[in-house]
C-alpha cells in the first residue's frame, strides 16, 4: 500500500558549494551535508534522528521542508513526489509539514503578540478568513499546546513568557495548520532539564491525540528514549544505524552509537561507568574520509575500514547498521 | 499524563510600547532634543500668528529701517531691506524644516527600499544594488547637488528632490546590514517554513525590526538635508520666493551686513540652523540608546560589605582535605528603583582542596549570581548584603578592589558560559591567553609567557599549531578548551565553571568533562561546576548544592543527593531527568516555574510547586537543618522528623 508511509526518502543528497574558490583554480569543492539518506516514516510514527552537530541532521530537515533544494534523490510525501516543486505547489504541502525549531527565544518575532504569531500560518494560507474563526483556531491550537486558558496568552509578547511557554507557542503555531508531519529540530536542547520533560510529553501526547508523525532531531540520545518508536543515528551525512528504540538503545551495533550511548550521563553516582569518549570532532564534510567515514574516530576500526564503505546491514527486520565488523 | 498547565501568569499583559516610552522619557538627551524640536516646529507652524510683521510686504519700510539693531519693535533687528529679522526667521523655519522633512522622506524611502531588497534577497541583486550604493557614496554629493541645482530652475521642489536623491546612501547601508541580521533569525526561517511569501515576510518580520534603526537614521538624514539646503541657499542657489535660513545668511552676506556691523542678520539664522541640527542630533542619539538597550552602560561595582545575619554552622565532616573556600551565610540583593530583589539568601558551603562541587538548579535560581558574588563581579545593581567569603585567610566580601585583583584569576578563576562570545574574534587565541597571563603577572618576560601559553594549550588538549589561529577557526569544543586554558593561566586554586558544556554536543560535552576531571586530579584544583543537568553532576561531582529561588534547598555529598534526597525539589529534579537505565520510566516535569526574584512567595520558596507542601510551608520559611554529618536540607518535612 503506497499510503502506508507518510514520508519516503530515497538516496537523498544535499551538497553545498564550499565557499572559497580561487580566481584561476577551477577545482570545485562540496560540503557533503546529506550524503545518501534513505528513510521511511509510517503514519503516526515518531522517529528520532540523532547525531552530533555537523552530521547533516538539520540540513536533512530543511531539505525535507523544501527550504533547501535536494541535490539528488527523491522525497515522497503522502505518496506524492515533492522533491522539486514550484513555490505554488510547495505551499499546499507546507500546510501538512510543519517545523519546530531549537531556540524558542529566536524563533518568535519579538514585536508580535502570541495571537499574531499563531494566526500567521492561517493568514498566509488563507484559512479561516474571518477574525472570529481565526481566533477560534488559535485558541484551540494554544490549548492543545498546553497553554490554558489560551485567552491569557493571546495578547502577550514573547518576552513575557518563559522558555518552556515560548516553545509551546512555537508548537501551537505549527499545530494551527493541523499538519500531518512535524519536524522538531532540537526542540528541548535549549531548555532546562526540568522543562524538557513537559515538552517531550506534549509531543508524545499530540502524537496520541492527533496521530501526527514526528521527526525528532537531537544530539542527545538520552532524551529520545521515552517516546520515539524508532531511532536513526546519523554520522557525516548518512544514517549509520537505524532500528526500534529498544534495539538501538539496548543493543547498539554501530561503534558510533555505542560511544554516543556510553557518554550519556546516568543520574546515579553509583553507576559511574566506563565511557567511550571519541576524540576529535566530526570531520569536515568537505573531505569525507575514505572507506567507512567513521574509521578515523572509530575505537575498533580495522584495516579494511579504510578502503571499503559499508552499506546498511540488516541485523533484524527493523534493525540495520553500517559497519564492516557486522559482516 | 496530563499536560502541565500550572503556569504563573504575569500581572498585566503589556505591549512593549509603554516600556519604550518609559525608557525614552528617562533619557534626558532624547527628551531635551524633542523639546528643542517641538519649539522649532511650533514656531514654523504658527509663524503667521507669531510674526509681528509680514516679511513679504515692504509697506511702511523706510531707509531709516535698514540694518537697525535689535530693539523693542524689532527683537532681532532689521535686514538690508528694513524687514523684521524675527519675522523672517520664523518664516525661514518653515522652509528649512519643509526641505529637511521632505528631502529625508525621499532619501529614507530610496535608501530603505534598496537596503531592504539588497539585504533580503542577497546574491546578484545585492551585489548590483550595493555596488551602486558604494559608487554613489564616493561621489562627493554636495558639489554634485550644487551643480545640478545650478543647472536646473532653483525652485523649492527641485531642491527637495535633488537633496533627497543624493542623501540615501548611508540609509541603504544601515538598513541592509540590519536586514541581514534580522533575516538570519529563526523566526524568518519559520515564516518561510509556513509558506509565507517574501513580501509577507518583509512586511511582517523584517520591517518591524528594521524600523527602529530606520527612524534613528531618518532623523539624522533630516539634519543633513537641512544643512545641505542651507549651504545651497547660502551660495545663492535657493528658491528666491521661499526665504530659508540659508538664504537669510546669503542676503546678509552679499548685501553688506558684515561691513555695516549688522551681526544680528547673520547670527540669528545661523543660530536657527544650529538649534535644529542640534535638536535632531540629540534626539537621534537618545532614540538610539532607547531602541538599542545594549548601548546602555552596565558597569561593575564592588559590593559593599555589611552586617552579619543568622549563622548556621555548615561543616562537612566527611572530607579531611583542607578547606579552600568557606562561604558563610552569603546574601546578595539586586537593588533597582529602590526595591531589593533577594537573589541569593543565606547560602553557605565549603570547598575542599581537589573537590568538585556541583551547583544545581533551574535557570533563575541564583546560581550565577552566587558565583559572581564570590569574586565580586556582580552587575551594578547587585550587592552582597551579608555573609563572608573566606579564601586564603581573607574575607573576599570585605576586600578592596585592589586586593581583589590579587585573588581574581590567581586564586579563583572562572570559565564563562558561552565560549563563543567570551573570546575576542579579531585576536588569536594564543594572544588572548598570553594577555590573561600578562595582565596578572606583568613582570613575566615575553619568552616565558609564550612558553606558558604552549604549556596551557597542551594541558587542555589543543595542538600547538592552533596557537596562532583565530576563534572562528576553532570548533565549539576547542573554544571551550581555550576558555579553560585561559582560566588556568594564573595557576588558580579554585575554578568556577559556569555551565561550561550547556551548548555543546554530548560527545564534546563528555570530552570537556573528562578534561576538567583530569585537570582536577593533575593540578589539585577545586572546581565549582554550575549546571542544570543532574546527570553530569552524578558523573563527576563529589558534593552537590541544590539551589532553589536563591536559597539552599539541599547540600550533601553526591551519593546522598542521588540515593537519599530529602528535599522535594531534589526529588522532583531527579524524576525529570531521563535515565537510560530505566527507559520505561515516564518523564515527570515540575509544574510551574521558579519564582521571580521580585515576587517571592511567603514561606518556603518552593511551596507553590511542591507536591507535598502543607499549610506551614506557605507561612513559615524553613530553616537550614543539618540532618547528619554535613547533609543540609531546608524543608519543614525534615524539620518535623
Amino acid at each position: 500500500m503506497p499510503d502506508e508511509f507518510i514520508l519516503e526518502v530515497k538516496n537523498l543528497k544535499k551538497y553545498f558549494r564550499a565557499g572559497k574558490q580561487g580566481l584561476f583554480s577551477r577545482r570545485e569543492q562540496f560540503v557533503h551535508a546529506v550524503d545518501g539518506v534513505d528513510l521511511q516514516l509510517r503514519r503516526g510514527e515518531v522517529i528520532a534522528l540523532v547525531g552530533e552537530s555537523g552530521c547533516g541532521k538539520s540540513t536533512l530537515s530543511l531539505t525535507l521542508m523544501g527550504l533547501e533544494d535536494a541535490t539528488e534523490g527523491s522525497i515522497f510525501f503522502e505518496g506524492k513526489d515533492v522533491t522539486h516543486l514550484s513555490d505554488k505547489e510547495r505551499k499546499s504541502i507546507r500546510q501538512r509539514i510543519q517545523m519546530v525549531f531549537q531556540d524558542p527565544y529566536e524563533s518568535l518575532n519579538p514585536t508580535q503578540t502570541i495571537e499574531t504569531i499563531v494566526a500567521e500560518p492561517l493568514i498566509v494560507h488563507n484559512i479561516a478568513p474571518t477574525h472570529d474563526e481565526r481566533r477560534d483556531r488559535v485558541v484551540r491550537a494554544l490549548e492543545d499546546a498546553g497553554l490554558k486558558p489560551a485567552e491569557d496568552y493571546l495578547h502577550r509578547f514573547p518576552h513575557q513568557l518563559s522558555g518552556g511557554q515560548r516553545q509551546r507557542v512555537v508548537i501551537a503555531s505549527a499545530l494551527v495548520l493541523e499538519p500531518h508531519l512535524l519536524l522538531a529540530d532540537e526542540p528541548v536542547s535549549m531548555l532546562d532539564v526540568s522543562i524538557r520533560a513537559e515538552i517531550i510529553n506534549l509531543l508524545a501526547e499530540l502524537r496520541e491525540t492527533r496521530g501526527i508523525s514526528v521527526i525528532f532531531i537531537t544530539h542527545d540520545l538520552g532524551t529520545v528514549g521515552y517516546f520515539a518508536d524508532r531511532v536513526a543515528v546519523m554520522y557525516l551525512g548518512r544514517i549509520v544505524e537505524i532500528g526500534t528504540m529498544r534495539e538501538v538503545l539496548t543493543s547498539p551495533k554501530h561503534p558510533y552509537t555505542q560511544a554516543l550511548l556510553s557518554v550519556i550521563p546516568v543520574p546515579n553516582p553509583r553507576l559511574r561507568k566506563q565511557r567511550v569518549i571519541l576524540q576529535g570532532e566530526t570531520p569536515n564534510p568537505i573531505e569525507v574520509p575514505s572507506g567507512c567515514r567513521f574509521h578515523p574516530r572509530c575505537p575498533v576500526a580495522i584495516d579494511v575500514c579504510k578502503q571499503s564503505d559499508p552499506r546498511l546491514f540488516s541485523i533484524s527486520e527493523t534493525h540495520q547498521a553500517a559497519c564492516l565488523l557486522l559482516v | 499524563m496530563a499536560i502541565q498547565t500550572a503556569e504563573i501568569k504575569p500581572a498585566v499583559p503589556a505591549s512593549p510600547l509603554p516600556g519604550i516610552w518609559k525608557t525614552f522619557s528617562r533619557n534626558r538627551i532624547a527628551v531635551f532634543g524633542v523639546a528643542m524640536l517641538i519649539v522649532v516646529v511650533f514656531v514654523a507652524v504658527f509663524a503667521p500668528f507669531i510674526a509681528p510683521f509680514d516679511p513679504k510686504s515692504s509697506q511702511g519700510v523706510g531707509t531709516s529701517d535698514i540694518y537697525n539693531p535689535p530693539s523693542a519693535v524689532h527683537w532681532f533687528g532689521t535686514d538690508d531691506a528694513g524687514k523684521d529679522i524675527f519675522s523672517l526667521f520664523l518664516y525661514g523655519a518653515r522652509v528649512s524644516l519643509m526641505v529637511g522633512f521632505f528631502a529625508s522622506f525621499i532619501s529614507v524611502g530610496i535608501g530603505g527600499t534598496i537596503g531592504l531588497v539588497a539585504g533580503y534577497y542577497g546574491g546578484r541583486v545585492e551585489n548590483i544594488l550595493m555596488r551602486f550604493t558604494d559608487t554613489m557614496l564616493v561621489i562627493p554629493d554636495l558639489p554634485l547637488i550644487v551643480v545640478i541645482v545650478a543647472l536646473t530652475k532653483p525652485s523649492l521642489l527641485n531642491i527637495i528632490f535633488v537633496i533627497g536623491i543624493f542623501g540615501w546612501t548611508t540609509t541603504a547601508r544601515i538598513v541592509r546590514s540590519q536586514t541581514l541580521a534580522v533575516k538570519s533569525r529563526k523566526f524568518v526561517l519559520r515564516a518561510r517554513g509556513i509558506g509565507a511569501s517574501n513580501p509577507h515576510i518583509i512586511r511582517h518580520h523584517i520591517l518591524p525590526l528594521v524600523m527602529p534603526i530606520l527612524v534613528v537614521n531618518a532623523i539624522l538624514v533630516i539634519s543633513t538635508a537641512i544643512l545641505n539646503e542651507s549651504t545651497l541657499s547660502f551660495i545663492g542657489l535657493g528658491d528666491p520666493s521661499a526665504i530659508s535660513w540659508g538664504q537669510m545668511l546669503n542676503f546678509a552676506f552679499s548685501r553688506g551686513a558684515m561691513s555695516a556691523g549688522a551681526w544680528w542678520a547673520l547670527v540669528v539664522p545661523g543660530c536657527g540652523i544650529v538649534w535644529v541640527v542640534l535638536s535632531l542630533t540629540l534626539l537621534g542619539h537618545g532614540l538610539e540608546q532607547v531602541l538599542n538597550p545594549r548601548l546602555e552602560s552596565h558597569h561593575l561595582m564592588p559590593g559593599k560589605p555589611t552586617v552579619q545575619s543568622e549563622a548556621v554552622e555548615v561543616s562537612d565532616e566527611t572530607s579531611d582535605a583542607p578547606v579552600l573556600l568557606d562561604v558563610r551565610n552569603l546574601s546578595v540583593h539586586y537593588i533597582s528603583d529602590g526595591q531589593a530583589a533577594r537573589a541569593v539568601h543565606n547560602v553557605s558551603f565549603q570547598l575542599h582542596e581537589g573537590e568538585l562541587l556541583g551547583l544545581v538548579g533551574e535557570s533563575g535560581c541564583g546560581k550565577t549570581t552566587l558565583m559572581m558574588a564570590l569574586i565580586r563581579l556582580l552587575p551594578a545593581a547587585g550587592q552582597i548584603v551579608s555573609g563572608q567569603v573566606l579564601f586564603d585567610g581573607k574575607d573576599l566580601a570585605t576586600l578592596s578592589e585592589e586586593e581583589l585583583m590579587d585573588v581574581r584569576w590567581k586564586g579563583i578563576s572562572i570559565i564563562f558560559q558561552g565560549a563563543m562570545n567570551a573570546l575576542n574574534p579579531v585576536r588569536t587565541v594564543g594572544d588572548q591567553i598570553a594577555e590573561a597571563i600578562i595582565k596578572h603577572t606583568p613582570a613575566m618576560p615575553r619568552g616565558v609567557v609564550d612558553a606558558r601559553v604552549v604549556e596551557l594549550l597542551e594541558l587542555v588538549g589543543i595542538a600547538t599549531e592552533h596557537k596562532d589561529h583565530y576563534p572562528h577557526q576553532y570548533s565549539g569544543g576547542m573554544r571551550q578548551r581555550a576558555m579553560i586554558a585561559m582560566a588556568l593561566s594564573c595557576n588558580p586554586q579554585v575554578v568556577i565553571a559556569d555551565e561550561p558544556t550547556t551548548a555543546l554536543d554530548v560527545m564534546i560535552q563528555a570530552q570537556i568533562l573528562e578534561l576538567l576531571d583530569s585537570l582536577r586530579k593533575r593540578l589539585g584544583l577545586a572546581i565549582i561546576f554550575v549546571t542544570h543537568d543532574l546527570g553530569v553532576v552524578a558523573e563527576m561531582c563529589d558534593s552537590v548544592l541544590v539551589m532553589y529561588g536563591g536559597v539552599t534547598a539541599e547540600y550533601a555529598n553526591v551519593d546522598t543527593i542521588y540515593n537519599m534526597p530529602q528535599h522535594p525539589y531534589t526529588q522532583e529534579l531527579l524524576k525529570a531527568f531521563p535515565d537510560l537505565t530505566k527507559p520505561e520510566k515516564k518523564l515527570a516535569s515540575i509544574p510551574g516555574y521558579p519564582p521571580k526574584l521580585d515576587a517571592l512567595p511567603s514561606g518556603c520558596r518552593f511551596a507553590p510547586r511542591c507536591p507535598v507542601a502543607f499549610e506551614k510551608c506557605t507561612i513559615e520559611t524553613p530553616k537550614l537543618i543539618n540532618v547528619n554529618g554535613g547533609h543540609i536540607v531546608s524543608c519543614h518535612l525534615v524539620e518535623n522528623k
